[in-house]
């Protein structure tokens, strides 16, 4: 779809501000009621989805421009997802997320980009990361000694993937050998694409950079495919997302799990058991590409239809990805089921957890913004008097480092991996 | 004109520089369409005008700090709130747009039942501070989403507690308002530094300039922080919300209980709201889900409790004979919660409900009363955080007909209104066939009982534009009916006198025009007097109806 | 003079214009400290149109109008002329009954219509009026109403300014319009009946509030020519709980209580004298009362009427009585002095012959204002430190706290009874009420009702307001007719 596609949904939006806050429903209090970092931010009608479905109709009716203003507010966006999540509360034919990065896309397309996304495109062009500064060459470096299988080389079924932040950061790296020793421990044998071990480019498609996306997807699909990849494991959201609902779209056709569920389903099945207790109060954060953007891919195609004159609906039946169905129960029965480990819940959790301000590169393209936005969790997960912030995503758990220790914010932020290895 | 380099400075210098913009972009998402979410103003499709510069406000010194540069410089201004209605923008082009975002606090005095808010703060927000302590407020049945200052300040602000709680006048305690003139004034007790207690007086009450029935939306300056009384609030500190989005729930224990009120006739309902007007049982007394349409409400009941349904499930589901039975139950029907202080009281009130319903005939929805349904109706109508299921069918909705007052006359005429728009369902496609009757009010708009407040959902879609203006047509059509019974204006037409459908202000002339013709038409020079008095450079919109007295002398 | 009169004759007719010495005289003074002012007229208009006549001739005329709807004894000083040459406009003689609507829970009055007139018309139909505490009987509904008395049952005070809802005003510039709901229809009673319009919603017509404008004004801004009235339904079963303590504090807790529960249909608060005063006919009754009562009672109404009214009552009595406990007072339906059900009666019903505030020493001076219940008690201890400065006996101070508009302010009311024929005892009482008047000002206490000296203190303290006020006045009363002198910085 092309922009001036979604303008039937740009007219229906009722401006309710459903895209601002939690659900109604769910507000507890008013300091953690807001759930769009992008105008929790700037403030600004426009920042909010609601603000961009009018502001996409004024651009493709001429009236405004892509000026710088307009370029870095359509880029100020994490793409988290929030927003179509809050729409869908009450309305069933609006996608709003789909059309915040449709936006982007128009902007790409005409040249409008942010000075800060330039050196991520480039690396990625160049070296297949999209962390600047990082090298191809030394992308499997984290694996060394792993025994992983090189499924360039071999058939595998399950394939590892670590993805650029674990890869590359090197505490992280820590956390994503542990994944591994702890799912081989369990009996499962894991390969990797060695050579052709790239970036997922989902953050590409978060930016509007649709064509990188595509062509770095495409690759990717191939790799798994010549490899006969039936279960793509990682350990981060986003690339969770990319390969279970974008990858989708394009064709893979592979049950993919994030580290958490594999986790969750040892459990389940008797074959993972906790010996060490770990005492200590931890609240969770939901990443937003595990949680509400972690549902299933239906494929779809159809088109509008009105019964009772007016009502539209779709034929056939179109999926509604309204975040009911992401991923939250297996990192808190993880949780759980380590002892000593209490867990205290932020108010903005599950399908509207806060996010973290990682989300489309805007560390790096919006950086200020992005560590706004860390601190707003941050500061929740304080308020809840928990020990440690725990979540299942390497942008997440970085962003929220960074967040830690400016204006009195002193939680401990963990990686649940680090968690199940402290009571293994 | 526009706005000139040195007056953006001026502005820039009040609220700073990340608060202010003039870029066209974000000018241009401070535009409303009525059609999109009108409020009594519509259905139209013209864009309000552009504002020069939007600002952001963070307190009552910059709100008259800008203020006061627009009366220098000869600048209409506007502010809102949550932008959900078209009565926030501004009606000219040399004006521009504050935006009150920044200024959300909320303090609970728990005592003396009293919050004290700031203008984002909305019912949402308040209300989960307020029931930490064991208080509730009055939610209009605009919706939680909305503004609890603007409201009470200036619309009308009833809605499905307010049999038990009051409008949003009645909760309006003191009130700290900067005037269009620039002038700071703080009513009440307040004014004096005496505290927030009371919103009367001194002596006669400078509240009643600037709120009657309804409020100015803006043309009598900016609401910049209210005290409102709250009230008791039996259940838990935190709403127990349970439940798959979006079918959320919450079981709020044995004091609390959600019934949908069916009777056998129109005469039979009106006689029940009597007796509740009477008898102080009810915490919440709504017509909700008839918004949905005669043909189509239990129907649509199931679809948005199922996390798992869509609208293109309607039709399947409507040839389920059991939901049939129910939506037949609940034709003529009201939505009420009871809420025991003690397990005595609810008792009672569980008894007086049981006693209205034998003396009128009337009976509780069976499937209303299932767990998922009760907890889920429970939930909706004690947060009122589904405003937007107004436009979940067709992305566009406006309130029409509008029976207000005397629930005697409303039910005389209800069904001349729903056959009316049962017949413009059938005869055409503009909105949508929900089946006539989808009124949706509260059994009273007033504390206590005595007057009821209903208007018809009828849904369109903003992005045909034939079914915009087929709505308008529909509209036109429904004012024949309000003209043959005096109503006055159909409640889609409430603000048409106050904003041209272009988006632009009337001007006095046409004011005049318009006013010299009401039954009382020195209630409209006065409004004039009083607009000269705080508002001389008459630089907030035509939201308040005003006639030039001097045409009155002259006549 | 004679012009004057003439020109007033020709207005309301000749039986109504009086100027005889004597009855100038009842009116030139009242019961409080106001100074003294002859009228130049009495007037006594029949009906709207004369009205709007009169205030169109005073325009004209610049003649100063003063409106008195209540027979003597007035205790205010709102009906005594600030300024000579005022012509008292006097509407005791409009004291019909427009109407009354049971289905609608409504009655229409004018403003010569008393309590002691009201009460038994509406018991006929079912229903009663909500009542300040034992009004005085000559005391006109309506002035009651526009100068927001404080009423007795709080819980049912959803608007502050009920039980008014609608009324027809002339406003002191002539103009006569109907506010509320009233004002969007034609201006003829009788029509809007015929369309099933009842004259219920208060607030409007428009986006002002019309009716404010005459609220607690001291018939300052206009006259008001009839009010419609919120019924309340007349109980069939009625039942009063006392609580008695020693201090004020004490009781504190449970009133919150009572009051967020919403159990009761009234609820106050009083001191031995304030009590003894009301309950006891005569001063040695009083006396004796005094030696009787507990320092300070808690007194809590339950009623029911038509809806399971058994049940209501059994059921609340028993809830009152678990939040007594938890609250720390006890709860009966007697304490020394008092019955409860006794109590409940007197307050309900309009005083007799002698306004019973009077029954102490025969003339008294109260002074109220508006605060929240948790304040009362310094306002208390500021006023009985006082008292000892100007020397006025400490077991005479009455104290009544009403809480009002649901709970979230309260009317504190001090009563300071005296004996007129005393000269010290004015002097006292007189230099009590004013350095008391100024000190609680201090303190934050609230004239939301400016009578007499509390409104140079009110309005002093609060310049906006002052500004507006005066503005509001260039609006509705731009010849400054409308009781020339109140409501003003002197």
């Amino acid at each position: 779809m092309a922009l001036k596609d979604y303008r039937p949904m740009m007219e229906r939006c009722s401006n309710c501000a459903g895209c601002k806050f939690i659900p109604f429903d769910k507000v507890q209090s008013l300091r953690f009621a807001e759930n769009c970092p992008s105008i929790g931010y700037y403030n600004f009608m426009t920042y909010s989805a609601r603000g961009r479905f009018q502001l996409s109709q004024s651009l493709l009716d001429g009236r405004a421009e892509m000026d710088e203003t307009v370029t870095d507010l359509i880029h100020s966006c994490t793409s988290c997802g929030y927003c179509d999540i809050g729409c869908k509360v009450t309305r069933y034919n609006l996608d709003v997320l789909d059309h915040n990065i449709e936006q982007k896309a128009y902007a790409v397309e005409n040249g409008k980009i942010l000075p800060g996304q330039k050196p991520i495109m480039d690396n990625l062009a160049k070296e297949n990361s999209m962390i600047p500064g990082t090298k191809k060459a030394n992308r499997m470096d984290w694996a060394e000694g792993l025994n992983m299988k090189d499924l360039l080389k071999e058939q595998g079924e399950v394939a590892f993937f670590a993805g650029c932040k674990y890869s590359y950061t090197p505490k992280l790296q820590e956390v994503a050998r542990a994944a591994v020793k702890l799912l081989q421990g369990a009996g499962v044998e894991l390969g990797t694409l060695g050579a052709a071990d790239n970036c997922c480019t989902g953050r590409a498609k978060q930016m509007g950079f649709f064509q990188e996306f595509e062509k770095g997807a495409n690759n990717n699909i191939k790799a798994f495919k010549a490899a006969g990849v039936k279960t793509i494991v990682t350990p981060c959201s986003d690339c969770y997302h990319s390969f279970k609902r974008q990858y989708a779209k394009l064709g893979l056709d592979v049950k993919v799990l994030h580290v958490v569920e594999y986790i969750d389903q040892l459990i389940q099945e008797g074959k993972l058991t906790f010996t060490k207790e770990v005492p200590m109060t931890v609240t969770y954060h939901d990443p937003c590409h595990l949680g509400r953007l972690g549902e299933d891919y239906t494929p779809w195609e159809g088109k509008e239809k009105k019964i009772f004159n007016q009502i539209h609906t779709w034929e056939p039946r179109k999926p509604r990805y309204n975040g009911a169905y992401g991923i939250y129960d297996a990192p808190r029965n993880i949780l759980k089921a380590i002892p000593g480990v209490k867990l205290i819940e932020m108010e903005r959790i599950r399908e509207y957890s806060w996010c973290c301000g990682a989300g489309a590169n805007c560390q790096d393209s919006n950086p200020e913004f992005s560590a706004w936005t860390a601190g707003e969790r941050v500061t929740e997960a304080n308020a809840t008097g928990a020990d440690v912030l725990v979540t299942a995503c390497p942008w997440c758990k970085d962003n929220f480092d960074n967040a830690v220790g400016e204006d009195g914010k002193t939680i401990t932020v963990l990686d649940i991996i680090d968690l199940v290895q402290q009571a293994l | 004109m526009t706005l000139s380099n040195e007056i953006y400075q001026a502005l820039e210098a009040i609220v700073g520089k990340r608060n202010i913009s003039r870029n066209l972009g974000v000018r241009e998402s401070y535009r409303n369409v009525p059609a999109q979410s009108s409020a009594h103003y519509g259905p139209s499709e013209h864009w309000t005008p552009l504002p020069q510069a939007v600002v952001l406000p963070g307190n009552t010194e910059e709100v008259q700090g800008v203020i006061r540069i627009c009366n220098k410089y000869g600048i209409e201004f506007k502010a809102s709130t949550t932008f959900w209605s078209t009565m926030g923008y501004i009606g000219g082009d040399f004006a521009i747009q504050m935006d009150t975002r920044r200024m959300k606090s909320v303090t609970i005095d728990q005592k003396n039942m009293t919050a004290i808010i700031e203008p984002f703060a909305i019912g949402a927000t308040v209300q989960a501070e307020a029931m930490k302590y064991g208080l509730n407020l009055n939610i209009p049945g605009v919706g939680c989403s909305s503004s609890t200052l603007a409201n009470f300040s200036s619309w009308a602000a009833f809605g499905p507690n307010s049999i038990s709680m009051g409008a949003g006048s009645e909760n309006m305690l003191g009130v700290e308002w900067v005037l269009p003139s620039g002038e700071v004034m703080r009513t009440g007790s307040w004014g004096a530094g005496d505290g927030w207690f009371c919103g009367e007086g001194p002596g006669p009450s400078q509240r009643g300039l600037l709120r009657g029935i309804f409020g100015a939306a803006g043309t009598f300056g900016v609401c910049t922080k209210m005290a409102v009384r709250l009230h008791p609030w039996p259940g838990p500190k935190v709403l127990p919300t349970y439940g798959t989005v979006p079918a959320y729930k919450a079981n709020l224990g044995d004091n609390f209980k959600c019934y949908t009120l069916c009777f056998p006739n129109w005469e039979a309902w009106a006689r029940s709201t009597q007796y509740f007007y009477e008898c102080d049982v009810l915490y919440t007394g709504h017509r909700q889900f008839n918004m949905f349409g005669r043909d189509l409400k239990a129907f649509m009941l199931k679809i948005i409790t199922n996390p798992d349904a869509q609208l293109g499930d309607l039709p399947k589901l409507m040839e389920d004979p059991y939901l049939q039975e129910q939506n037949k139950s609940m034709k003529l029907e009201y939505q009420v919660i009871i809420a025991g202080i003690t397990e005595r009281d609810m008792a009672y009130k569980e008894a007086a409900v049981d006693y209205i319903l034998k003396e009128t005939g009337g009976w509780k929805n069976e499937m209303m009363l299932e767990k998922d349904m009760h907890d889920f109706a429970l939930l909706y109508l004690t947060r009122l955080g589904h405003k937007n299921l107004n436009y979940v069918m067709c992305g566009a909705y406006e309130g029409t007909f509008g029976l207000t007052g005397n629930v005697w006359k409303a039910i005389e005429v209800a069904e001349e209104a729903a056959g009316m728009k049962k017949h413009w369902e059938q005869t055409y496609t503009h909105i949508a066939a929900t089946g006539g009757d989808s009124s949706m009010g509260g059994v009273s708009s007033i504390g206590g009982g005595g007057s009821t407040g209903w208007e018809f959902f009828t849904n369109f879609d903003a992005y045909d534009k034939e079914s915009v203006r087929g709505t308008a047509k529909f509209v036109d059509g429904n004012q024949q009916m309000h003209n043959k019974y005096a109503f006055g204006p159909d409640f889609c037409r409430w603000n048409s006198d106050v904003r041209h459908m272009d988006g632009y202000s009337y001007t006095q002339e046409e004011h005049n025009e318009m006013f010299s013709k009401a039954p009382q038409p020195w209630v409209f020079a006065y409004q004039y007097k009083i607009r000269e008095a705080i508002n001389p450079n008459n630089l907030c919109g035509t939201y308040v109806r005003t006639l030039d007295p001097s045409t009155l002398e002259k006549a | 003079m004679a012009s004057i009169k003439k020109e007033l004759v020709g207005i309301v007719g000749e039986q109504n214009v009086i100027d005889s010495p004597e009855v100038l005289e009842s009116y030139s003074k009242d019961q409080s400290f106001a100074t003294p002012m002859m009228p130049v007229m009495v007037v006594k208009p029949e009906n709207a149109a004369q009205v709007q006549e009169l205030v169109k001739w005073a325009n004209q005329t610049k003649t100063p109008l003063v409106p008195v709807s209540s027979a003597a004894p007035h205790f205010k000083g709102d009906t005594v002329p600030s300024v000579p040459e005022a012509v008292i406009v006097d509407l005791s003689g409009m004291n019909k009954i427009l109407s009354i609507n049971r289905q609608q829970r409504m009655a229409i009055v004018e403003p010569g219509v008393t309590y002691e007139q009201l009460l038994p018309a509406l018991a006929k139909e079912g229903m009663t009026l909500s009542v300040p505490l034992t009004p005085k009987a000559n005391k006109s509904v309506v002035t009651s109403v526009l100068e927001i008395e404080p009423r007795l049952n709080v819980l049912h005070q959803f608007n502050y300014t009920e039980p008014i809802r609608c009324t027809e005003v002339t406003y002191g510039d002539g103009n006569q319009i109907y506010t509320g709901e009233a004002g969007n229809a034609p201006k003829d009673l009788k029509k809007q009946w015929d369309l099933a319009k009842w004259q219920v919603h208060p607030n409007g017509p428009q986006m002002t509030d019309m009716l404010r404008m005459v609220l607690q004004a001291q018939g300052s801004m206009g006259i008001v020519t009839w009010a419609s009235l919120k019924c309340e339904l007349l109980p069939t079963i009625k039942k009063m709980f006392l609580a008695p303590a020693k201090k004020s504090t004490d009781l504190e807790a449970f009133v919150y209580k009572v009051i967020w529960s919403r159990f009761g249909d009234k609820i106050f608060m009083m001191n031995r004298a304030y009590l003894a005063t009301l309950l006891g006919e005569t001063r040695e009754k009083i006396a004796g009362l005094k030696a009787e009562l507990p320092n300070w009672v808690a007194a809590v109404g339950v009623s029911g009427d038509i809806m399971l009214p058994e049940m209501k009552v059994e059921g609340q009595s028993k809830d009152l009585e678990d939040i007594a406990q938890l609250t720390g007072v006890p709860l009966a339906t007697s304490v020394p002095g008092v019955v409860g059900a006794d109590l409940n009666e007197k307050v309900l019903n309009p005083s007799g012959a002698t306004y019973w505030k009077q029954t102490a020493k025969g003339a008294f001076q109260d002074i109220f204002f508006i605060t929240t219940l948790d304040k009362t008690s310094k306002f208390i201890s500021l006023m009985y430190e006082l008292a000892v400065e100007a020397g006025y006996p400490s077991e005479d101070i009455g104290v009544y706290i009403q809480p009002q508009h649901m709970g979230t302010s309260v009317h504190l009311e001090f009563n300071l009874p005296y004996d007129a024929a005393n000269a010290v005892e004015v002097k006292r009482v007189k230099a009590l009420y004013e350095m008391a008047s100024r000190e609680m000002s201090k303190l934050g206490a609230y004239y939301a009702r400016p009578y007499g000296i509390w409104c140079n203190i009110q309005l002093n303290k609060d310049a906006q307001s002052y500004v507006l006020l005066q503005r509001m006045k260039n609006i509705f009363d731009p010849n400054n007719i409308m009781n020339t002198g109140k409501l003003t910085l002197h």
